[in-house]
């Protein structure tokens, strides 16, 4: 006779061992997103601090009703994949030197670590500051150089652009550590084979690095792509959405709304939208990344 | 025996100590989330004299403006506010008392015989004081004028030069358009020096900096009935100066810029002129910060003859302790006293007092003062409601698309015209 899983004494100890941790997060991101999801679909604001009655979908009509959602959600499209791209790039480039690196590897990771470990809002006052037009440091090199003087963060055309490369800037030594630790743990059977076969370093490359690294990768880019659809802090600190509506991305517009706008509804049902976006393409990645193996 | 003894001894020593609770109490400490400007530190430097005379410890968190609100609403919907004593900008004054977060001070006054009559009645007003309710204190004010170079205006090269080019002498502009034109001169010159400091970054810097430019070209927000008014002749007009100057008149990356940039860049000689709250003047205007303009500049009313008006004040949460509360009125009222506001205004005070600018002492240390009433009492008012912050952004954005040349200013006015009177139902 097939006993029930609960029990056996191995299936009881094992849900003894998870549940503090389970109960903890039930309580840190269960409790706050139920709350959120709560709050999307009613009538409270800050100036009517009620979770009654409860609207429906009514927020999230208002919210996609407005032109400036459709913008903020380009945007935050665009930037993403260019930040992503950039990050991953740079990021293989930067891992595969270090690879090959043999001495004083600690040295370059410890350098490499620096920008990840400072918080957004510290790197995005830096840069405000030699970014600035007239009398940061950038101009004055640009000068220097014969170069004109670029307005970086007040032209419309350009502001988004400069955001996205602060942010490679920062996040790409996330990436370079991912990746490293990838290409380290890769066995060297693939490449000595290929080398008796007489394959080029780009052959390699193409043949046995990149399929090989490709599940850790993915991780990267996932992680990577989750974290730029959820930037705030540079636009909030270098523009405030502009020049115009520029640098405008959703999770700008959703803190516009929920604190501008008192309406924590509406800025709980865009953060809600923008929740279900990195949902779906978490789970696309996952699926693509399955059905290849 | 012995053991129930020492329990009931040690039981009634810890009543005791209990009944004596308040007696030992901590002193109530006051904290406030202030704006980090010259008069959060003028009034810093008073409060050792505070704390002498009360016992009542006052803590500043400074921090930039644009940080303020949010900061300020997450804990006024809390269960209890960690700031109890409120730092609170007139673009708040509708909001705050709608949501029921701010006592109500008319009690408090009565109560301690605080006078309110030396208070110039636009700022009680512009802080959202009626008959039955005083939710802010009028703190300082902070209304606009212009600040220009007397040396650029006064140099004969530059005077003969303005002549050759525009046929028209040099003088202090008395109109919004001579006021651009003359500013898109001193571009034009292509020397190091650019017509004005602008702080066109969306939301506060920019509605505020507009603000000035509708009120000096005759437009307004708001007719008396509250009815909007914003798309008007004279708000199109003013909107296209602002633009023109944006893209003609002012410094590269003007549309990104805060007050600190525009301050940097006129303290660094780099500027002709800036629209600016009158009391930047003698920061300016100070040999050890500023060596390149100290000395060389003024002040006057906006050019038309009205600028934008604001103010700060001091509120009391609701949701702090009734100990903190009667803290807090205590230091309020300390601090818009006559003697103090003539303390701080000899340091560079805006004053909210009419008493403290006719002050002999003030003005002879600042004559500029009697300019600087003349800019208060020709200031208008951004419109105040519970969404005025939300309206800043509004327009803030309608702005910034007009001065970047990414929409019409006919179209960035109407849309802006449309966002307040939809706000305005909400």
């Amino acid at each position: 006779m097939r006993l029930p899983a609960f029990a056996d004494r191995e299936w009881r100890t094992g849900w003894a061992f998870a549940a503090p941790g389970l109960l903890t997060l039930a309580l840190v991101m269960g409790f706050p997103l139920v709350y959120a999801a709560l709050i999307s679909v009613s009538s409270l604001t800050l100036l009517k601090p009620m979770l009654q009655p409860f609207v429906g979908a009514k927020n999230f009509v208002a919210v996609m009703s407005d032109p400036l959602f459709w913008g903020a959600l380009w945007l935050t499209v665009k930037y993403s994949l260019v930040t992503v791209l950039g990050e991953f790039v740079i990021g293989l480039a930067i891992a595969l030197m270090l690879n090959r690196t043999v001495t004083m590897k600690p040295v370059y990771f410890a350098v490499l670590t620096i920008p990840m470990a400072m918080s957004p809002v510290s790197v995005a006052l830096i840069w405000r500051m030699l970014l600035q037009p007239n009398l940061g440091i950038a101009n004055q090199v640009m000068e220097s150089l014969g170069l004109p003087r670029v307005d970086w963060l007040g032209n419309a055309d350009l502001a988004l652009w400069t955001m996205a490369a602060i942010d490679i800037w920062q996040q790409t030594s996330f990436v370079v550590l991912i990746l490293a630790a990838g290409l380290a743990a890769l066995p060297r059977d693939p490449y000595e084979a290929a080398e008796v076969d007489g394959a080029t370093a780009l052959q390699q490359f193409w043949y046995i690095t990149l399929p090989m690294l490709r599940p850790v990768a993915a991780i990267a880019v996932i992680i990577q792509l989750i974290n730029e659809f959820r930037t705030y802090d540079l636009p909030y600190i270098l523009t405030k959405g502009g020049p115009g509506t520029s640098t405008e991305v959703l999770s700008f517009f959703a803190y516009r709304r929920a604190f501008l706008g008192l309406s924590l509804n509406e800025g709980a049902a865009a953060s809600f939208v923008l929740l279900l976006i990195v949902l779906g393409l978490t789970v696309l990645f996952f699926w693509s990344l399955e059905r290849k193996r | 025996m012995q053991l129930k003894r020492s329990l009931i001894s040690t039981l009634l020593g810890a009543t005791m100590l209990a009944a004596a609770g308040p007696a030992f109490a901590e002193p109530v400490t006051l904290r406030a989330l202030m704006e980090d400007v010259p008069e959060t530190q003028i009034i810093e430097k008073l409060l050792p004299e505070f704390e002498k005379e009360t016992g009542i410890k006052v803590e500043f968190e400074k921090i930039g403006y644009g940080d303020m609100h949010d900061k300020l609403v997450a804990q006024l919907v809390s269960p209890e506010s960690y700031y109890n004593v409120l730092e609170v900008d007139f673009l708040w004054a509708g909001e705050f008392p709608a949501a029921g977060w701010l006592e109500n001070l008319k009690p408090y006054v009565e109560k301690s015989g605080f006078d309110l009559k030396p208070i110039i009645p636009s700022m009680l007003d512009l802080l959202g004081a009626t008959p039955d309710a005083l939710p802010i204190l009028p703190m300082y004010n902070y209304s606009m004028g212009l600040i220009y170079r007397t040396d650029l205006i006064g140099d004969a090269k530059v005077k003969a030069d303005y002549k050759a080019r525009t046929g028209k002498d040099l003088a202090v502009p008395a109109t919004l358009a001579d006021y651009v034109a003359l500013s898109k001169y001193f571009k034009a010159a292509g020397g190091d020096v650019v017509g004005a400091a602008m702080q066109g970054q969306r939301g506060d810097p920019n509605s505020m900096e507009f603000s000035n430019y509708l009120f000096s070209a005759g437009g307004a927000y708001l007719d008396s009935g509250r009815k909007v008014v914003l798309n008007s002749p004279e708000g199109l007009a003013a909107l296209k100066l602002y633009a023109d100057n944006v893209q003609n008149g002012a410094q590269q990356g003007a549309l990104s810029a805060t007050l600190d940039d525009t301050m940097r860049l006129m303290c660094a000689g780099k500027a002709f002129s800036m629209v600016t709250y009158w009391w930047m003047l003698p920061q300016l205007d100070d040999a050890a910060k500023c060596p390149a303009v100290a000395g060389k500049l003024a002040l006057s009313v906006m050019p038309g003859g009205h600028g934008e008006s604001g103010g700060w004040g001091w509120g009391i949460p609701k949701n702090t302790s009734d100990e903190s509360k009667a803290a807090a009125w205590k230091f309020i009222e300390w601090v818009q006293s006559q003697k103090i506001s003539v303390a701080r205004a000899l340091e560079g005070h805006a004053p909210v007092r009419s008493d403290v600018y006719t002050d002999p002492a003030v003005l002879k240390k600042y004559p500029f003062y009697k300019t600087g009433l003349e800019v208060v009492a020709s200031g208008k008012s951004f419109p105040i409601f519970a969404y005025s912050a939300q309206y800043e952004d509004v327009l803030g954005a309608q702005l910034s698309l007009a001065a970047g040349g990414q929409a019409k200013p006919e179209d960035a006015l109407k849309a802006a015209a449309d966002g307040l009177t939809q706000l305005l139902n909400k």
